[in-house]
């Protein structure tokens, strides 16, 4: 009897605790205070007014005023047990499976027919059985007998600690209650199982639970069409099928697509072959360039992995672990990767693994700064990854905090100039040539590269430090022991990678709907500052953004025995430093006019089926050059360089087109969410986005819309809300 | 009634598989785990066979209104493999409570289930709590019954309009939801 208070409303402290050996006799100590009007809770546990079965298991009982923490003693006693000889009594057996409810959500009847439902928090050792929820809440009254009163109203809030008395209990029932040992284990597996595995989640969790992949093997009753699947394997196929025609042959559909609307306009002039040519070289040097990134270095075509012993998934998978994956793999490649560099790009001179330690060594005085972790040259070839996402975010771990900003500033610079556009088309990459000349390092460059001149080392070094940001940060972000450990070695392997390997990009050329490379050039804002990416990069990578390029920095002269890049004339200089900084200030908006100006210059034809790089000569208004594929662009240093130069080349022609590309209010956070949203975008325009990385601090995406034909390139930065730059003018529309 | 049911433990011995009725109406099956006398507590685990998880009752043997013996087994849990980890245990419950606190959080306590679907509408793509029976979004802009674009109050105007837009269209898309199953 209690004072006319319903206990079932009754909020008291109490003081339950159940007390619980890990073993297979358990004793359950708790103290069901009293359920009384108000006052008793605040002291201690009044007795219970049940009997106390003599002698029996309770054991300290009164514990004043505190909790009684599970004491816990074992059962030796067995009170009458029925169960005779086994040790456990029968009322040991309910305490223990009582307490396996603990904290599980319970179902409990009472009296009148009502049932509560609640968090089981502990049960009453005493003669009696009562019960104690928490978080209870009525779900069927018993008033409204056989009605489920899912309350349509509800008119109180959970009860926080809802004491059942045994009196009033009539029944407990728990679903999927663990009482044995495998039951415990299987708990904890589903336990796990139910997170999600996203990507972040993969590449920064050090133990992440990897299923055993199994190979698919097509059904043997498909109908085995060859031909569907070469169709579009000649990626200079295009002139073959026209989408268009086929639409409107089929179907009468009229295509209203232009392409102009979606990327700037090319102009073509009297310089277009020049401009083209210079394109496709710069395309071919970006393609050919070395990367750490597998996934870049598939792209490529260059086989460096075969030996490496690296598994499919690894090859092909999207998330790079970067903390956990195996790092063995990772240093043989860029040995073999500078191996091949240096054989490619300065014949065999330079092939021996000497170089590649003059090289380490360049790259080890120029102190650490230089290497920024552009992912440019990566990116490039890399973007045209068409599906992109994964592989991009390879990248995305860019460490490279150990290099100077030097780097990413050239980076970001390139990446500026490549944005103007991209294109889709972009296949232009085929043309790349190997480009040498890194000197565009800053000063990293400077000092470096003239030791190294002769030598691919010197490339290699400036490379790496612009250069594969990507590659870079992939190698570094292999936990940033790795970085630590090889320090710069590991950028100069990935800038090793240079210039060199013109390899059969052309083939490789991206089909159709990637986006060109270049517009990876542009600095990418990683989104994701996450763990894995250091404060010390970003700050670099910021920093970087205001240091200034050196405008020297292309002083560079090949290597006679290198294959022969001869800078172009359009291949200047970066402007100024201030050009450059103007870049580099993401709020900046007038930078991406100078981009756009840039691309301008490079982008291909509208009409180029082909993926030539078109350079243009600055020619008024230039407007969204379709092919934004920045042949000077970012990738190298030097071609930084080069391509800032450019800019203010175009610039008085330049028609600003900008103004709004501050778009989006969006906070990113991550990198994933940086591709959530884009690809969120990417339905709501009907293109497909990829995102690559090339500097911690800045976000680089491509989304192509429509035909593909358009590619905008966005620099996001992280934690800010908008969107640095989109180096296409249709952004605005389409959003 | 509240005497021992049964009175004899042999009835209630572990292993045995029964059939229960109790005198509110429940009625199931399961096999005996455990009967303590003292509390008159008879745990029964339901379905006839054991694994990894099981459903657990535990009934106090006085609400009993019948049973029937439907055979005999072997006790059905083997103290071998039982432990207890507390701290897990305990984990687990505070987790549990955790959870239902945030989910106590998204209930509104005295509104309407119609207020509710549309907290939990508005809750899809903004920020929404509950004070007393007012929705809060985004902590400024307070929505309070009848829960219409019209009773949108506070926050920025920006804030407000776009609260209002949200509201507006949930309201539609519930409505058209509520019409067409209806």
């Amino acid at each position: 009897m209690y004072n006319g208070v319903s206990f079932f409303t009754v909020e008291c402290e109490v003081g339950f605790m159940c007390g619980i050996e890990g073993r297979g006799l358990l004793l359950l100590m708790m103290n069901l205070q009293q359920v009384m009007p108000p006052k008793s809770t605040a002291n201690g546990f009044g007795r219970r007014r049940g009997e106390r079965e003599g002698g029996t298991r309770l054991e300290s009982k009164s514990q004043s005023g505190k909790s009684n923490s599970g004491r816990v003693t074992t059962t030796g006693s067995v009170i009458g047990s029925k169960s005779g000889s086994c040790a456990v009594s029968s009322h040991d057996k309910l305490l223990y499976l009582a307490s396996c409810l603990i904290g599980l959500s319970v179902e409990v009847q009472v009296k009148g027919g009502s049932v509560y439902a609640g968090i089981f928090h502990a049960t009453s050792d005493e003669k009696d059985f009562g019960v104690i929820l928490k978080m209870a809440r009525l779900i069927k009254d018993g008033n409204f007998r056989g009605q489920k009163t899912v309350a349509e109203f509800v008119s109180k809030p959970p009860s926080k600690n809802f004491i059942i008395p045994s009196s009033e209990l009539v029944q407990v029932i728990a679903k999927d209650v663990a009482v044995t040992r495998d039951g415990f284990a299987n708990e904890l597996q589903s336990d796990k199982q139910r997170e999600l595995m996203i990507d972040s989640l993969i590449s920064q969790t050090r133990h992440v639970e990897e299923r055993e992949l199994e190979p698919w093997i097509p059904d043997e009753d498909v109908p085995q069409l060859p031909e569907l699947e070469n169709i579009f394997d000649d990626p200079w196929n295009s002139k073959k099928w026209d989408q268009f025609e086929t639409n409107e042959t089929l179907f009468g559909v009229k295509t209203t697509f232009n392409e102009e609307l979606y990327t700037t306009k090319l102009l073509r002039g009297p310089q277009t072959e020049e401009l083209e040519k210079e394109a496709a070289r710069i395309a071919r040097e970006i393609a050919g360039e070395d990367t750490q990134d597998l996934h870049l270095a598939e792209e490529r075509g260059s086989s460096i992995h075969e030996n490496l012993g690296i598994d499919e998934e690894t090859r092909f998978s999207s998330v790079y672990r970067g903390t956990g994956f195996d790092d063995s793999g990772y240093e043989e490649d860029e040995d073999i990767v500078l191996n091949t560099h240096n054989n490619e790009t300065f014949g065999d001179s330079s092939g021996s693994v000497d170089q590649i330690s003059t090289d380490f060594a360049i790259a080890k005085s120029s102190d650490g700064g230089q290497l920024s972790s552009s992912s440019f040259i990566v990116d490039e070839a890399q973007t045209s990854q068409s599906d992109g996402t994964g592989a991009d975010l390879y990248c995305s771990e860019i460490p490279s905090r150990n290099f100077s900003t030097l780097d990413s500033e050239s980076r970001v610079q390139e990446n500026l100039l490549g944005e103007c556009g991209g294109n889709n088309d972009a296949k232009d990459f085929v043309e790349k040539q190997p480009l040498p000349e890194d000197a565009q390092l800053p000063k990293s460059g400077d000092s470096q590269s003239s030791p190294n001149r002769e030598k691919a080392g010197t490339i290699k070094v400036g490379r790496s430090a612009n250069a594969t940001p990507y590659s870079t940060s992939h190698v570094l972000s292999k936990g940033n022991e790795k970085t630590s450990s090889h320090g710069e070695p590991v950028d100069v392997a990935a800038s090793c990678k240079a210039p060199g390997e013109p390899q059969s990009v052309n083939s490789r050329g991206r089909p159709g709907s990637s986006a060109s490379s270049n517009s990876d050039r542009a600095a990418a804002t990683s989104a994701s500052s996450g763990p894995g990416l250091s404060p010390s990069s970003s700050m670099g990578s910021l920093s970087s953004e205001k240091s200034t390029l050196n405008p020297y920095a292309k002083e560079f002269k090949l290597n006679p025995n290198a294959k022969s890049f001869t800078p172009s004339q359009a291949s200047a200089r970066p402007l100024s430093p201030v050009a450059d900084n103007a870049f580099y200030h993401p709020p900046n908006v007038s930078a991406v006019p100078h981009m756009h100006g840039l691309p301008v210059g490079f982008g291909m034809g509208p009409s180029l089926a082909a993926q030539q790089p078109v350079i243009y000569p600055q020619i008024a208004p230039m407007q969204s050059p379709q092919t934004y594929y920045h042949p000077h662009g970012p990738q190298y240093g030097q071609q930084m360089l080069v391509g800032q130069s450019r800019p203010v080349f175009y610039l008085p022609n330049y028609q600003p087109v900008s103004n709004s590309h501050h778009l989006k209010v969006l906070k990113c956070l991550t990198k994933d969410e940086i591709i959530s949203w884009l690809i969120g975008l990417e339905h709501l325009c009907g293109g497909s986005a990829l995102l690559t990385e090339r500097n911690p601090e800045r976000l680089l995406g491509i989304i192509f819309w429509e035909g593909s034909s358009a590619v905008h390139e966005i620099a996001i930065k992280p934690g800010s809300k908008k969107v640095l730059r989109d180096l296409s003018s249709s952004w605005d529309m389409i959003l | 009634m509240e005497g021992q049911v049964g009175g004899s433990g042999e009835e209630f011995a572990v292993g045995c598989l029964l059939s229960i009725k109790t005198t509110l109406g429940d009625e199931f099956d399961g096999q005996v785990m455990a009967f303590d006398r003292f509390t008159n507590m008879l745990v029964i685990q339901e379905g006839l066979k054991s694994g990894p998880r099981r459903n657990i009752r535990l009934l106090n043997a006085n609400y009993i209104k019948d049973f029937s013996f439907l055979g005999q087994a072997d006790d059905p849990l083997d103290p071998k493999k039982c432990f207890l980890d507390l701290s897990r245990l305990q984990a687990r419950e505070h987790l549990a409570v955790r959870q239902a606190e945030a989910d106590a959080q998204r209930i509104g306590v005295g509104v309407t289930t119609e207020a509710q679907n549309i907290f939990d509408a508005l809750s899809k793509t903004l920020p929404v709590r509950w004070d007393k029976t007012v929705i809060v979004v985004m902590n400024e802009v307070r929505v309070s019954s009848p829960y219409l674009p019209e009773s949108v109050s506070g926050g920025t105007a920006a804030a407000n309009e776009r609260v209002k837009k949200v509201l507006e269209f949930e309201r539609k898309r519930l409505q058209a939801r509520g019409s067409s199953q209806g």
